[in-house]
């Protein structure tokens, strides 16, 4: 392993990072939120971000699809390259790249809508009418989502009528309808049942065969039981920026990490 | 955080801390049962081990079930992970102790030549460093003394090795029959500290996470 400023960094095969993040420091205003960030994403792998709350990690995956534009304020130093381009640079247009890593958050959020209308709404977006290629991609996404056996017979449905679990993967499919490279996945499980969680989890692991996949996640079980790697982010004291204390594979991270910090937040003795 | 998790892991490594006693009382018990002659001694050894083996088969199911429960990580589940080997190697020293304390018994109603008795002391009060060092590194995680079983182990196969020259001196059919006992009991002895030697490797990857081998020539010897 090749020690960073600001964490460990994974040996990952040449070319095979599909976001490599540099020097990262981001602010809210005058606060400053995060510091000397450095981590490389694998490309096709589950990458899973730990830590107590308000130690930054959804604050920084935030940065990787530019959220955080959406705040007044806030700012940006370091580089953020995705597929080697620089996700800042004045030439990415934040609406093509949040299409490329789409995003799954911890309330499923379907739209007042149709199951169909939720899962076409993106393709319609992107220009896409004929009705046969609608139903193509949906009922691919609605697959990829593992969702399509409990759908396909009630199509005109509410997605809000779904249970929770499947409200989650049909906002999985929606994002999937785009063909994103990356899913950023900020505590997709935190308020769906334990059986919704175990298919989401399935699906990550048949998904990062073809996407990216990035996870917040409170619950250190579902890090170690979905991820290849891990990061670990702490805000050592309150106001200072929080850092990323210790990337490495999953397997080290939960075994034998290198950092006293990460030993003493993944064992339980505080956090 | 985690308070009740935290004491059940401090319990669970008292818990080996004791059963470590108890080895090490059985073994010193052992080798004066055989050097003294004392049968009723070797038969409180020989029943001494029915506790040993409890006492280790619970230990594994008490690391099982915090595994099963709590969900350890880092140095608590290297811990927990650890002691499954630690209890196998505990449980066998105590069968190896049931072992001499048996030559003890076949033993006892002859007397040897003494530079024998001697030599077999000998070898147990090593043997009983080597333990007491191995006990304190683990209740410790002392990495340094664990690092120094093996070489405190030596002088032990050195010791049994002299043995073993010292048995081909003996020309009287009697005192080889004796004798092979008694380097049985000197074999076993060798044994016991290899297991506190093989105790300390695992008290290594315990405290650092790292597998290392101490000694490769140990492995795949009987018990």
């Amino acid at each position: 392993m090749t020690p960073l400023s600001g964490a460990l960094k994974p040996d990952a095969p040449d070319g095979s990072a599909k976001f490599t993040v540099r020097d990262l420091d981001f602010y809210y205003g005058d606060f400053h939120a995060l510091t000397g960030m450095n981590i490389d994403i694998r490309e096709n792998s589950v990458t899973a971000f730990i830590g107590p709350s308000g130690c930054g990690k959804s604050t920084f995956l935030r940065c990787l699809n530019r959220m955080n534009d959406l705040i007044p304020g806030t700012r940006v130093d370091g580089t953020i390259t995705l597929d080697g381009q620089d996700i800042y640079s004045s030439g990415v247009d934040p609406v093509d790249l949040r299409r490329r890593v789409g995003m799954i958050f911890q309330q499923p959020n379907p739209f007042p809508m149709s199951i169909y209308d939720n899962v076409a709404f993106g393709p319609r977006l992107h220009g896409m009418k004929k009705k046969d290629e609608l139903d193509a991609v949906v009922e691919q996404a609605l697959m990829r989502a593992n969702l399509w056996k409990e759908v396909k017979d009630i199509m005109d449905r509410g997605g809000l009528t779904l249970s929770g679990g499947q409200q989650q993967r049909l906002c999985i499919a929606r994002v999937l309808a785009v063909q994103p490279d990356v899913l950023l996945m900020d505590e997709p499980c935190s308020a769906i049942d334990p059986t919704s969680v175990q298919k989401v989890e399935d699906l990550m692991d048949e998904l990062k065969n073809t996407v990216t996949i990035i996870i917040v996640t409170h619950n250190m079980q579902q890090a170690a039981r979905v991820s290849q790697e891990t990061a670990f982010f702490l805000q050592e004291r309150q106001g200072e920026a929080a850092e990323l204390i210790e990337f490495g594979r999953t397997t080290d991270i939960f075994t034998s990490p290198h950092d006293r910090r990460t030993e003493d937040y993944i064992t339980g003795r505080f956090g | 955080m985690r308070e009740g998790y935290r004491n059940e892991l401090k319990a669970t490594k008292a818990d080996v801390v004791e059963t470590g006693r108890l080895v090490i009382e059985m073994t010193r018990d052992a080798v004066t049962s055989l050097v003294e002659g004392d049968v009723d001694l070797a038969e409180r050894v020989i029943a001494s081990d029915d506790a040993i083996d409890s006492r280790c088969l619970a230990l594994e199911e008490r690391a099982l079930e915090i595994i099963a429960t709590q969900f350890p990580v880092a140095r608590d589940l290297r811990l927990l992970y650890s002691l499954a080997h630690i209890s196998m190697h505990m449980e066998r020293m105590g069968d190896l102790g049931v072992n001499i304390a048996k030559a003890a018994r076949r033993t006892a109603a002859r007397r040897g030549p003494r530079t024998l008795y001697d030599l077999i002391r000998a070898q147990g009060n090593l043997v009983h460093r080597v333990l007491e060092a191995m006990l304190d590194a683990f209740e410790t995680n002392d990495l340094e003394l664990a690092y120094k079983l093996k070489e405190m182990d030596e002088p032990i196969d050195h010791l049994f090795k002299q043995f073993f020259r010292e048995l081909s001196r003996l020309q009287d059919e009697d005192d080889i029959e004796w004798a092979s006992s008694m380097v049985l009991a000197s074999r076993y002895l060798e044994r016991i500290a290899d297991h506190a030697v093989d105790i300390g490797e695992r008290l290594v990857y315990m405290v650092t996470g790292a597998f290392e081998a101490f000694d490769e020539t140990n492995e795949g010897q009987e018990p």
